[in-house]
């Protein structure tokens, strides 16, 4: 098994699926000719041609409109949006188009399409690109909503997402392009409606996603050397939200943290917890406590925007407190 | 005092604000001489002159990218967005501008955004949608909705007057809810709700169109010798978790109640705040009574797929049931 960075697995991923499959095809600003901005599309232009990678105008609402059209023609368009702010231009198109068009036909039509995008900020960009908007997303019906933290679950997830009949919101995040993890070569599919335990533990539940994997992982190391022992579920699947392996923990450990880089309030984490007290109201020790970023508009001040989102130190003090130890 | 539907309330309310204001405008698709798709507008172009009161393209983003610029020039603009499945492509402009701008520049925004919400009158897609938990999520905006007549009346004059951007959510399914009030009727201040019933088996949490379908819910288990306590959030952020939580604290269980669909929709957050900050006396997990997490279906099945007061009922004989 290879060691491949996240800008590389989902790299594999689509050359692995646009080999596969003629039918498949990206389309996005600056995927092309400049390999995308972060990356991720390096050399695909040059390997497919000009008819497969496409570099469009900077106008989201026609990348998606043109992608939804394609999709419907019997094409698998992968479209990218530079960052998840700018999908808010074409935030019509993916909710009242792409997220409904097979129920408003009958099922006579149906969207092939996976949207992706990196969400996430902490490089000092400023309040129009260093935001996380997959609740939004999360909260539509007719989208499948994915997350992936590791570049095992990014590639797996992206080729299943292209295989499947129906729009796809693939969330990445600026922030975890460079790290590393251990990626299967060929085939290798992840399911999209399916979480996963990424460390065993069982005095807390911590439950993440995308680059918040990392913070939690890093709270975990030293929680076990204060000696509370985190377990970390990955919520990559969010829409459906598989809440299985996250309520099967929660009757474990009796505490959970709900941990995320977008806003707390009306954030995944209200759905999380309110789906922890539906199903498991009887074995909670103390409430679900929520993290999220501060609720302002990301500052592009370095001291403010680190404080903005969340860190290990916010969630080691949230555990302590869970378990009455601070 | 005399009968007033709420349609008529938020008229009044806006020729309120046009007459004491000279900056304040209204602009939108057909608000001027048609005086709106649901006559909200109505006369007050006649009254105020097109200057003040016009009709403007169907594109939503340049009604909201107008709305930044007049406000950044001392205007008060009250656009109207006509359909709630409308507001989407004037996303960009209400995430990324008008809700982020005081905290980037430093400038107050007095735009008051009204969009018309909800189903329940037989509409075609894209009709009948509630998006309201988009825009509480956002940071920089505030967001309410009225149920009553009078409180329609009083929001939208809190609303206009103030000088952060507000979202103001109509629920349209009500706009012919009948209220005996004066006009004008008392100022309602934003981020505070309101107990619309007392009650002390179960607290039922609603805002804008599903409040008429709580009370409803409580009149009939009223007969079944049980007592809901109604409580009408008025204003979705900020939030009165106050209220809420007095609330919870005497009944120990509650039932949250919206049309958007119930996967994270605004009822998570008021869940996972009541269970949160009232943990100890919560004898029952919180229920959502919501849309169903599909698409707002046609209009021959939204009956099956709005939340009524039986649904309601079955919540609360849950929650009464539990343990």
């Amino acid at each position: 098994m290879a060691v491949l960075t996240m800008r590389d697995a989902l790299n594999q991923a689509l050359r692995e699926e646009m080999n596969r499959d003629e039918t498949v095809f990206l389309l996005g600003e600056d995927i092309g000719l400049y390999d995308g901005s972060f990356k991720v599309t390096r050399g695909l232009m040059k390997e497919f041609g000009e008819k497969r990678v496409l570099d469009t105008p900077i106008a989201e609402e026609v990348i998606i409109g043109t992608a939804i059209g394609a999709a419907m023609s019997g094409l698998r368009p992968v479209a990218e949006m530079m960052t998840v702010n700018f999908i808010l231009v074409a935030m019509d198109q993916v909710v009242n188009a792409a997220a409904h068009i097979r129920y408003m036909f009958g099922g006579g039509s149906k969207v092939p399409l996976v949207i992706r995008t990196p969400g996430g900020g902490g490089h000092q960009l400023g309040a129009q690109h260093s935001h996380s908007h997959e609740n939004w997303f999360a909260h539509v019906p007719g989208l499948k909503v994915v997350a992936p933290g590791t570049p095992g679950d990014a590639k797996g997830m992206l080729k299943s997402a292209i295989r499947d009949d129906n729009p796809v919101m693939f969330i990445e995040n600026e922030g975890t392009y460079a790290i590393k993890g251990e990626v299967p070569d060929g085939e290798h599919l992840v399911p999209l409606d399916k979480n996963d335990v990424k460390r065993q533990g069982d005095d807390v539940t911590i439950c993440a996603h995308s680059r918040m994997l990392i913070v939690a992982t890093e709270a975990a190391k030293e929680l076990e050397q204060q000696g509370i022992s985190a377990e970390i579920v990955d919520l990559r699947a969010l829409r459906p939200l598989d809440m299985a392996p996250v309520i099967e923990s929660v009757k474990k450990t009796g505490h959970a943290i709900t941990l995320e880089e977008g806003w707390r309030s009306y954030g995944v984490g209200a759905e999380v917890a309110s789906r922890i007290y539906e199903e498991a109201f009887d074995y909670l020790d103390a409430p679900v406590a929520r993290i999220g970023a501060a609720e302002v508009p990301t500052p592009y001040n370095k001291r403010l925007e680190r404080i903005a989102f969340p860190g290990k130190a916010d969630v080691v003090v949230t555990a302590r407190a869970l378990l009455g130890k601070n | 005092m005399s009968s007033v539907t709420m349609a008529k309330a938020i008229n009044t309310s806006l020729r309120d604000a046009l007459r004491k204001n000279p900056k304040t405008l209204i602009f939108g698709e057909d608000v001027g001489p048609l005086g709106g798709v649901f006559r909200i507008t109505d006369g007050l172009q006649k009254e105020f002159g097109e200057d003040r009161v016009f009709d403007t393209p169907l594109a939503e983003s340049a009604i909201i990218g107008i709305s930044v610029g007049l406000a950044l020039k001392g205007f008060r603009p009250v656009p109207e967005i006509q359909f709630d499945g409308f507001i989407y492509p004037a996303f960009d402009q209400i995430v990324s501008h008008v809700a982020k701008y005081r905290n980037r520049s430093g400038v107050p925004l007095p735009i008051t955004i009204r969009v018309p919400f909800g189903g329940n009158i037989g509409a075609v897609e894209h009709h009948s949608e509630s998006p309201e938990a988009y825009f509480a999520h956002t940071a920089g905006l505030k967001v309410v909705t009225p149920a009553t007549p009078g409180d329609a009346y009083g929001l939208l004059q809190s609303a206009i007057e103030d000088d952060d951007p507000v979202v103001f959510f109509e629920p349209k399914s009500r706009y012919y809810l009948k209220e005996e009030i004066d006009l004008p009727s008392a100022a309602v201040p934003i981020g505070k709700a309101k107990i619309s019933r007392e009650g002390s088996q179960v607290s039922v949490i609603a805002y804008g169109p599903t409040v008429e379908t709580a009370l409803q819910a409580a009149r009939s288990a009223e007969q079944e010798g049980i007592s809901l306590e109604v409580i009408d959030l008025r204003s979705l952020s900020p939030l009165d978790t106050e209220t809420v939580l007095a609330s919870v604290r005497k009944t120990h269980r509650a039932v949250v109640v919206h049309e958007a669909p119930v996967f994270g929709g605004f009822g998570a957050e008021i869940a996972a705040r009541i269970s949160h900050d009232a943990f100890d006396v919560l004898e029952a997990p919180v229920a959502r009574v919501a849309g169903l997490n599909i698409p707002y279906p046609p209009a021959r099945f939204e009956k099956l797929y709005l939340p009524d007061a039986d649904r309601i009922l079955q919540a609360v004989d849950a929650a009464l049931a539990y343990g």
